[in-house]
């Protein structure tokens, strides 16, 4: 993949990223837990993972957050979502790299939701200088599983077609 | 009948794709949140729920205590009205529980979290940096169960 192309791809990526948050947004609150979300964003964050090596798809992360929150967001709002995008994407580029070929989309973007969660909560609990809100992870947890596994198979779904058209 | 129909040919089609689109790992993945999620659950719950005698309420803003207000059962309505310079929350205890019934932050999280009475839960609210937290005094031992 020849430069032009790369920036190209990113900024695409990007873009996708920031379309997915605003109709995240726009949707009804499927869930009675607060904090609980589908995480279409993640899918951007997916397909990047195997597409690109980590600086560059940490770049991704970080202008999307940037990017989200000037588009609807506030500094607190910025807080959750950059300690949740970043480890997320940690946590994914790990397993990944330790699961190799026993790892599908469907796993790795479970253990994203999932450490999209905790990096939100420790946040939280830090911002508001109490400690139970850990209270609230469980339930954020089942949650996470039913989302990861939707968002998981989505990215695997859509990879093949990306990767014909950049490949 | 029609609904349900379709909701059984969706089913069908996750459970197929489960088999045949996850990996080992994948699998370990799901049963190692499952049991984590549970073991998680079902220790908060225990950790909080035993009998007291007395219960009250702290309510913290921006990590420091507020107000601490007794919610026994046999306690007529009472509201509290929480202001600060973040703005407004409304809580209301009845019924030996507590619930925010109106706030002037945006989303209302809080709102929406409706009624809660066990000794442990919590109630939020982010934008303001209220907590509230359910406390509880067993008669036995004066001191307080619940660890922060």
């Amino acid at each position: 993949m020849n430069k032009t192309k790369k920036l190209t791809l990113i900024s695409l990526l990007v873009a996708q990223g920031l379309v997915l948050y605003m109709f995240e947004r726009m949707l009804p609150l499927p869930f009675i837990t607060p904090g609980a979300k589908l995480g279409l964003s993640n899918i951007v964050t997916l397909v990047a993972l195997y597409m690109f090596s980590f600086k560059e798809v940490l770049l991704i992360v970080i202008l999307r957050v940037i990017l989200s929150t000037l588009f609807g967001g506030s500094l607190s709002s910025f807080l959750y979502s950059i300690a949740g995008g970043l480890l997320s994407f940690v946590a994914m580029y790990f397993v990944k790299k330790l699961g190799q070929d026993n790892v599908s989309t469907i796993g790795i973007s479970m253990i994203g939701a999932v450490s999209h969660n905790i990096g939100q909560i420790i946040v939280a609990a830090l911002v508001i200088q109490n400690a139970m809100i850990v209270t609230y992870l469980p339930i954020l947890m089942v949650a996470a599983i039913g989302t990861g596994f939707f968002v998981g198979i989505t990215s695997k779904y859509l990879l093949p077609y990306i990767k014909r058209i950049y490949g | 009948m029609i609904i349900l129909y379709y909701v059984k040919i969706t089913i069908k089609l996750v459970i197929l794709e489960m088999e045949e689109k996850m990996k080992k790992l994948d699998k370990i993945i799901v049963a190692s949140f499952v049991i984590i999620a549970i073991v998680l659950g079902i220790t908060f719950k225990f950790a909080f729920n035993k009998d007291y005698d007395n219960k009250y309420i702290e309510i913290y803003v921006k990590g420091q205590l507020y107000k601490k207000v007794s919610i026994n059962d046999n306690k007529v309505k009472e509201e509290i009205d929480i202001k600060t310079d973040l703005g407004e929350n409304i809580v209301q205890i009845e019924n030996g529980g507590v619930r925010i019934v109106d706030a002037d932050c945006p989303d209302k999280v809080c709102v929406k979290d409706g009624f809660k009475d066990k000794v442990g839960n919590v109630l939020v609210c982010l934008p303001h940096k209220v907590v509230i937290q359910i406390k509880g005094q067993s008669s036995e031992n004066e001191v307080d169960e619940v660890s922060q």
